[in-house]
């Protein structure tokens, strides 16, 4: 085993159907969620930054909240990755970038997760907008996410490989046109692996609560924990894993299996808010 | 568990809805005002006009003075009235607690209970931004809180266009250095008043206690402590299509001031609105005629109906009344909207051995005309009134 040091955690952490699904408390306050949280991971992937851009003083604040080896994967805001605006997505890069500022200078920041839209294809046009985007965010730890099988390239592999840009291997259903179960280290620096659920029916129904209403079976958190453990541990200094399947708890709850598995604590149950070792 | 509450803001709304039936207009300057009255005010403005200077409730003949060349349109609302309904509609698919204004652009959600059905408040609110864009080309402003109060200010602070999620537990921090007038509820009055003191920002007025804020404040000084400190508990108050009103509008397709064609068409709106009332058991205790002339100003007359009624005569006889005195201009009318208030059970002890009177004779009409309606469609029967040759379309 090398020493690869793994960062999991959950897509987002304010729901309140998880104090309902008993990850949080009764009664947990949406403000202290993040609190509660920070007992069970050590990451946790900023999701409101794709909706806004992020602002400075409220990462300052998060910051705060949570220990020194505490990390954050920030989602690139939608302005750049699903609505971009021709001449307007350098100076919305200056504004990500300053907005999270404070997850810098905290050595706070896992990656920039660049999740990119289904309909983002391997053209011409997108290949340059996301060279250009690369650039532009250059010096910051990247992650890019494709969800379209056209970036299933060994071209595209080896130039993430040139820039030390990490790849997202994503777990998500295998539906044509989807972007398939990869496990591929591309920067020796940091792995990354999604968890979206399996629902192949929901995944197309417009509606979250469909899409990542997912839990996944034992059989298949095992898989993930040999491939993590084989596969892209001894090719990366630090991993990040990450579960999308927030639905009804079920995110959390997968992710303490998979630590506990990947711990080799295979045998019982991890109970709501059990401390991490990774 | 702390609320969720969702604001979408139209910036400039009825400049929104004007461009949109007359896309050349937009990008340009345009004023929203009434322009038959020589004490007309701004209604609303385009931003370009709003960087000649213009601004809303200022004197129309002053805002013309600062540049004659901008475009003037006469308000609409019942056309604004209509968008917010519109809205309305894709909105309460998310949560019944809907609150909006008649024709602000506006609307308040609140999907604290929501979120198990339809996902985090934040991506509802954007879901619902892409909705009102694609169905209606208008792109709100919105924002995410635990209320009202710091959702509305969290929008003034992105406008014209922007989103701004304020995480819960993080109010005071985002409230502390805005200026004071950006908090709803302040009045010219105590923004003045706060100036006297030197205090402009929130956190400069946080310094002060509750006792020290009644000094000047008295019996506002409690809600001003919250204010600032972003406490807002009131609630987002349900949409029920007013539960105790219905109306019925009716625009005219050429602009009118004949006489036959106003009484026909308030018939007409009366026969709507009665058959809803009897096909709910219902009676009106009162009645609204509102008038919208082609320049924009609107004149309103309203009646009690006592007692209270369903038969389309009886409101009739009430609302020609009401016609007559609501008409008071020789400007051409537009619009017309009858709105039946106070809506009640009917109370009718019927007697044993009534006599026929002309009402029951009315109403054994009405039934009879129902029936008919209700099996070979509305036009099957008609009264006379409504069978005059000038036409109109709504």
């Amino acid at each position: 085993m090398t020493a690869c040091r793994l960062y999991t955690g959950t897509s987002g952490y304010s729901y309140g159907e998880w104090v309902d699904s008993g990850f949080y408390p009764d009664g947990t306050h949406s403000s202290n969620m993040l609190d509660c949280y920070i007992k069970a991971f050590h990451a946790v992937e900023l999701n409101y930054t794709w909706y806004q851009m992020p602002k400075a003083p409220a990462m300052e604040r998060m910051c705060e909240k949570v220990p020194e080896h505490f990390k954050f994967s920030a989602k690139l805001t939608r302005t750049l990755t699903h609505e971009i605006q021709k001449n307007l997505w350098q100076k919305e890069v200056l504004a990500f970038r300053q907005g999270i500022e404070p997850l810098i200078r905290s050595e706070k920041l896992l990656c920039i997760l660049i999740q990119l839209p289904p309909y983002f294809e391997r053209s011409a046009d997108f290949r340059h907008y996301l060279a250009a985007l690369l650039d532009e965010l250059s010096g910051l730890p990247l992650a890019v996410e494709f969800r379209h099988d056209s970036w299933v390239n060994d071209k595209v592999f080896s130039e993430l490989e040139r820039r030390r840009i990490t790849l997202v291997n994503v777990d998500e259903p295998d539906l044509p046109g989807l972007f398939p179960r990869l496990s591929m280290v591309t920067n020796p620096d940091l792995f990354y692996v999604r968890f979206h659920g399996r629902n192949a029916k929901g995944w197309r129904s417009g509606s979250m609560q469909k899409q990542f209403d997912y839990d996944y079976a034992d059989p298949e958190l095992k898989e993930w924990a040999e491939r993590i453990k084989t596969g892209l541990m001894p090719e990366a200094a630090a991993g990040g894993i990450f579960f999308n399947n927030h639905v009804r708890g079920q995110a959390p709850k997968n992710a303490l299996r998979l630590m506990d598995l990947l711990l080799k604590k295979g045998g019982g149950k991890t109970p709501w808010n059990a401390p991490s070792f990774i | 568990m702390e609320r969720a509450v969702i604001h979408l803001n139209i910036a400039d709304f009825a400049v929104a809805v004007e461009t949109n039936r007359s896309p050349s207009l937009r990008g340009r300057p345009l004023i929203i005002a009434p322009q038959g009255s020589p004490r007309a005010v701004v209604y609303d403005m385009s931003d370009q006009a709003y960087q000649e200077g213009i601004r809303k409730g200022m004197p129309l003949a002053r805002a013309r003075r600062l540049n004659r060349n901008i475009p003037v349109l006469a308000p609409g609302f019942n056309r604004y009235e209509q968008v917010m309904k519109d809205l309305l509609k894709e909105s309460v698919a998310f949560t019944p607690l809907v609150e909006y204004g008649s024709f602000d652009g506006h609307l308040f959600l609140d999907v604290t209970s929501s979120g198990r059905l339809f996902g985090p408040s934040a991506d509802v609110a954007f879901r619902l931004k892409k909705t009102f864009k694609s169905a209606f080309n208008l792109d709100p402003i919105w924002s995410v809180a635990t209320s009202k109060l710091v959702a509305k200010v969290a929008t003034r602070l992105v406008k014209p266009l922007g989103e701004y999620i304020v995480a819960p537990g993080d109010e005071e921090a985002f409230l502390a250095t805005l200026p004071l007038h950006l908090i709803p509820g302040f009045t010219k009055a105590d923004l003045n008043r706060l100036r006297e003191f030197n205090l402009f920002s929130v956190s400069e007025a946080r310094r002060l206690t509750l006792e020290q804020l009644k000094i000047p404040f008295l019996q506002k000084a409690p809600l001003i402590y919250d204010w600032i400190r972003g406490m807002d508990p009131s609630p987002v108050r349900a949409f029920s299509e007013t539960a105790s009103t219905l109306s019925a509008d009716h625009e005219f397709s050429n602009d009118t001031n004949h006489a036959g064609i106003l009484k026909k068409t308030l018939y007409l709106m009366i026969e709507q609105i009665c058959k809803r009332l009897r096909d709910r058991n219902l009676h009106g205790g009162g009645t609204k005629l509102i008038l919208s002339y082609s320049d924009g100003l609107q004149s309103l007359s309203t009646a009690k109906l006592s007692p209270s009624t369903s038969n389309d005569m009886v409101l009739f006889k009430k609302c020609v009344l009401l016609l007559d005195k609501a008409w008071t201009r020789r400007v051409r009318i537009r619009h017309m909207r009858l709105i039946c208030e106070t809506l009640c059970p009917p109370m009718v002890q019927a007697d044993l051995f009534a006599p026929e009177t002309r009402e029951t004779k009315q109403a054994a009409l009405i039934r009879a005309v129902d029936r008919i309606r209700n099996r070979f469609g509305h036009a099957a029967v008609q009264t006379g009134l409504t069978l005059t040759g000038e036409t109109s379309s709504s």
